[in-house]
C-alpha cells in the first residue's frame, strides 16, 4: 500500500499534455515515415518541451535528417515537471537503458549524471574556437572533475525588470545595487496614490527558484554557498548580509508578503498589472510583458541584476544542455547529432524563431538576429557574467535543504544567521557521504 | 430465510481474494521494509545492505518529527471537522424537504472533483493578490491588507485543512446519512410519546445507533489523512519553511528528488506503521464508547 501511493505519479492534466498525447497518437497512425532498411541506425533524442511552439526544432531536425537519409531519428518527449524528468533520467539510466541516446539537460543536473558515469565525456567536441566564442557561465555547469558532460544549448539567467515610466517620472537612474533599489522604491511609493502598488516582487516560495533568487543576494554582497575549494561558507558575514537584505525587503514592506508564496508565474502575474516596479525573473516574461494586451506594455525595461557597492551583481544560471548517453549504440551519430542542434547556426535559427538566448556568442553579433529579434541583444549584455548554482553532484540534496532554510529565513521564522549556521550543519554533513564514498572507493579499489 | 451451507472448500473461495492482497499488498509492503534496510543511491552506485541504521538516523531527524508533528495535527483537526460538519450535514439532510434528492446529489459535489483539481481551484481561492477569498475579507471590511495564505507559516497548515475539510466533509455526509436511514424511526416515535426533547433524542437514540458508522467514517478518514500528499502538495509544495510538509510529501522528495531511495523507503515504513497503530488504537477507543453507550 505505501509503495503503490508513493509510486503513483501526479501529473496535472493539462490541456496542453492531452494535445500533446492526440499529436503523438496521429503521428504514430498517421503520417509516421516509414522506418528505413538498417534499422541499427536509429537516434532517439529525449527531452521535455522546452519550446513555446514545435516548429523551429522540428525544422532542425529535419534538416538533421536531411542529412543523413539512413537514419531514423525519432524524439521522445518528457513530462513537464522537472521532477519527472529528473526521475526519468535516473531510472533509466540506472538501469542501463539504451533506448535513448542524446538528452536534453537541465544544467543543475550534469555533475550529478557525470558522476554516475551516464554521460560522455565530450570535452573534445568543445574545441578552442567553439570554447572562446561560448558564454563561460554554462561551460563551467557542465564541467565535473576537470572535463566536460554535456554541450551548452541555451542560456537562461536571472534579470531585473523595472517600470521605466516610474523610475523616468522621478528621475531616478537604472540601479546598480540592491540599496539603490530599496531607494528607489521608497521614493516611487511615497509619490504614487496607487494603493495596489508594491515595489519588487521575485520568487519567494519553498522551490528552486527561491534559491536562485537567494544566491542573486548572497553573491551580491560577496558571499555564496562554497568557497572556491569547495567548503561550505554559508555562515560567513557576506553571506548572512545577504540573505538578511533579502528578508529585509519583506520586513521593510519594500516586497509585499505575497512574494514568500510567488513563483515565476505569480510575480509576472503582478508586475504584469502594474502593480510593482521591480521584478526578478527570467528573460522568457518579455515576450508576455510585451503582449498587446499587456497593461506595461512599452512602459517596462530591463537591467542586470544589482549588486552592492563592493561587489558587482551575479545573475543565477539557468538554461539546458545536451547530453550523449554513456551507454548509446551509435555514439558517433549522437556525437554529430549534439553538434549539430548547438552549433550557431542552430542556436541562431532558434534564437529567431522561438526567442531562446543562444549561448554562443557570435549569433549575437549576428546581423539577422539582431533584426528579427533586438530585445535577445538586450538580454546578451546581462547575462554574460551569470555564475551557476553550486556544481556538485549533490546538487539536489544540497538544494532542499537551501529552499528550507531560506524559506524559514524569509518567513521570519528564523533570523538569517540561524537558517544559514542550519543550513550549513546540514549541508556538511551531506558532504561527507562523499568524502566516505571517496574512501571507500579507494580502499575497495572500486 | 433458509441457506445452504457450503462447508466443503472454504478455503478455495477464498484463495483469489488472498492471492490478490498478497500480489498487491503484502509483496509491496514487504519489498518497501526490505529495501529500507539498504542504502540504495543510484548516482553514487551505492547498494548495499545496512540494517536498520535509516531507521536510527530518522530517529535523529528533526524534519521527520516536524513532518510527524504537521501530519499529525493536519489528521485530527481535518478528520475533527469533517466529521462534525459531516453529521450537521447527514442531520439536515435526513430531513423531508422539497428537491432533497438534488440537494443531497450536489453536497456530493466536492468528492467528485479530483483532489489534485480541487488543490488548484483552492490555491486560487488563497491566491493573495487576485484570490476570492482576500476580497471577500477586503469587500466587508473585516481586514484592511491582503492575507498570504499559504505564505504564512501558521496560516499555510490551516489553509490545507480547510481545503481538506472542503473536500472530504461529503464523504463523512454521506456515510452518515446512511447510517442515519437504518435508525428505526418506531424509536423516535416512541421517544415523542414519552415526551423526550429532540436533544434528548439525538443523545440517547441518534448518536448511539450512529456509533458503528461514527466509527468507520473516522477509521477511513483517518486512513486517508494520515497519508496526506495532494492537496498539501499543490498547494503549498511542503513549504514555507516546511511548516506544511508531511510524512508522504517527505517521503516522495526523499524518494524522488533526492533518490535515497533506502532512506525514503524507512520513512515509508514508519509513516505505514503509525498509520496502522493510529487505525488499531482508534478502533479499540470507538469500541469502547460503543459498549458503554
Amino acid at each position: 500500500m505505501v509503495v503503490l501511493r508513493l509510486t503513483r505519479q501526479r501529473l496535472l492534466p493539462s490541456p496542453a499534455c492531452v494535445l500533446l498525447a492526440l499529436s503523438l497518437l496521429v503521428g504514430h497512425l498517421g503520417c509516421h515515415p516509414a522506418p528505413p532498411e538498417d534499422k541499427s541506425l536509429r537516434l532517439v533524442f529525449k527531452h521535455p518541451r522546452l519550446l513555446s511552439h514545435e516548429e523551429p526544432l522540428q525544422a532542425l531536425l529535419n534538416q538533421f535528417r536531411a542529412a543523413h537519409p539512413a537514419l531514423q531519428l525519432d524524439e521522445e518527449i518528457l513530462p513537464s515537471s522537472s521532477d519527472q524528468q529528473h526521475l526519468f533520467y535516473v531510472t533509466n539510466l540506472e538501469a542501463g537503458a539504451t533506448d535513448f541516446d542524446v538528452f536534453a539537460l537541465d544544467v543543475i543536473w550534469i555533475p550529478e549524471f557525470a558522476r554516475a558515469g551516464w554521460l560522455q565525456d565530450v570535452t573534445a567536441m568543445l574545441g578552442s574556437a567553439e570554447l572562446t566564442d561560448s558564454i563561460p557561465g554554462p561551460v563551467t555547469a557542465a564541467t565535473h572533475a576537470g572535463r566536460i558532460y554535456a554541450i551548452p544549448w541555451f542560456l537562461d539567467g536571472g534579470v531585473l525588470y523595472y517600470r521605466r515610466d516610474l523610475l523616468d517620472k522621478y528621475g531616478l537612474t537604472l540601479p546598480h545595487t540592491w540599496s539603490e533599489v530599496r531607494t528607489a522604491i521608497q521614493v516611487v511609493l511615497q509619490h504614487e496614490a496607487n494603493p495596489r502598488l508594491t515595489g519588487f516582487v521575485w520568487q519567494g516560495k519553498q522551490y528552486e527558484g527561491l534559491v536562485c533568487v537567494a544566491l542573486e543576494f548572497l553573491r551580491a554582497y560577496g558571499g555564496d554557498v562554497f568557497t572556491d575549494q569547495g567548503e561550505v561558507q554559508l555562515t560567513q558575514p557576506t553571506a548572512v548580509a545577504g540573505l538578511q537584505a533579502l528578508r529585509s525587503l519583506i520586513a521593510d514592506h519594500l516586497s509585499p508578503t505575497v512574494v514568500t508564496t510567488a513563483d515565476e508565474e505569480i510575480a509576472q502575474h503582478i508586475f504584469g498589472r502594474g502593480e510593482a516596479i521591480f521584478m526578478r525573473n527570467w528573460p522568457y516574461a518579455w515576450r508576455l510583458l510585451n503582449a498587446q494586451d499587456s497593461p506595461v506594455r512599452g512602459r517596462i525595461g530591463v537591467t542586470a541584476i544589482p549588486g552592492s557597492n563592493a561587489h558587482v551583481g551575479v545573475p543565477t544560471l539557468g538554461g539546458w544542455h545536451l547530453g550523449i548517453n554513456r551507454l548509446s549504440r551509435q555514439p558517433e551519430l549522437a556525437w554529430q547529432f549534439v553538434a549539430f542542434l548547438t552549433s550557431a547556426e542552430s542556436q541562431r535559427q532558434l534564437a529567431i524563431a522561438s526567442g531562446l538566448q543562444p549561448t554562443h556568442l557570435s549569433v549575437y553579433a549576428d546581423p539577422q538576429v539582431q533584426q528579427a529579434d533586438p530585445s535577445l541583444l538586450l538580454f546578451f549584455p546581462l547575462l554574460q557574467r551569470a555564475q551557476p548554482r553550486p556544481v556538485t553532484p549533490f546538487y539536489l540534496m544540497l538544494s532542499q535543504v537551501l529552499q528550507s532554510e531560506f524559506s524559514a529565513a524569509i518567513t521570519g521564522l528564523k533570523s538569517a544567521e540561524v537558517a544559514l549556521q542550519d543550513a550549513e550543519r546540514q549541508m556538511t554533513r551531506i558532504l561527507a557521504l562523499e568524502q566516505k564514498e571517496t574512501t571507500r572507493a579507494l580502499t575497495t579499489g572500486d | 430465510m433458509h441457506s445452504r451451507q457450503v462447508t466443503e472448500h472454504p478455503v478455495l473461495f477464498i484463495l483469489p481474494a488472498l492471492g490478490l492482497m498478497l500480489l498487491v499488498a503484502l509483496y509491496p509492503l514487504a519489498a518497501t521494509s526490505w529495501l529500507s534496510l539498504r542504502d540504495e543511491f543510484p548516482i553514487f552506485h551505492i547498494s548495499r545492505f545496512v540494517g536498520l541504521s535509516h531507521y536510527v538516523t530518522l530517529w535523529h531527524d528533526p524534519r521527520f518529527w516536524q513532518s510527524l508533528t504537521n501530519t499529525g495535527y493536519f489528521a485530527v483537526v481535518s478528520v475533527a471537522s469533517e466529521v462534525l460538519l459531516g453529521l450537521g450535514a447527514a442531520l439536515l439532510l435526513h430531513q423531508l424537504f422539497p428537491a432533497r434528492g438534488l440537494v443531497r446529489a450536489l453536497v456530493l459535489m466536492p468528492w467528485f472533483i479530483p483532489t489534485v483539481v480541487a488543490a488548484r481551484a483552492w490555491e486560487w481561492i488563497y491566491h493573495p493578490h487576485i484570490g476570492v477569498l482576500n476580497f471577500l475579507l477586503l469587500q466587508s471590511g473585516l481586514t484592511t491588507t491582503e492575507i498570504n495564505w499559504l505564505g504564512h507559516p501558521f496560516l499555510a497548515l490551516h489553509a490545507a485543512i480547510i481545503a481538506d475539510v472542503w473536500k472530504t466533509m461529503p464523504f463523512a455526509t454521506l456515510l452518515l446519512l446512511a447510517g442515519l436511514q437504518t435508525i428505526p424511526s418506531d424509536l423516535y416515535r416512541a421517544a415523542r410519546v414519552d415526551g423526550a426533547t429532540g436533544l434528548q433524542a439525538f443523545w440517547h437514540i441518534t448518536l448511539p445507533w450512529l456509533i458503528p458508522v461514527l466509527s468507520v467514517t473516522v477509521v477511513f478518514r483517518m486512513l486517508d489523512a494520515l497519508r496526506v500528499f495532494d492537496i498539501v502538495y499543490v498547494l503549498t509544495g511542503g513549504g514555507p519553511a516546511n511548516t506544511t510538509e508531511t510524512l508522504s510529501i517527505y517521503a516522495y522528495r526523499l524518494s524522488f528528488q533526492t533518490l535515497e531511495f533506502g532512506y525514503g523507503a524507512a520513512l515509508a515504513v514508519v509513516t505505514f506503521v503509525i498509520i496502522l497503530f493510529a487505525s488499531l488504537l482508534l478502533q479499540f477507543l470507538l469500541r469502547r464508547v460503543g459498549t458503554t453507550t
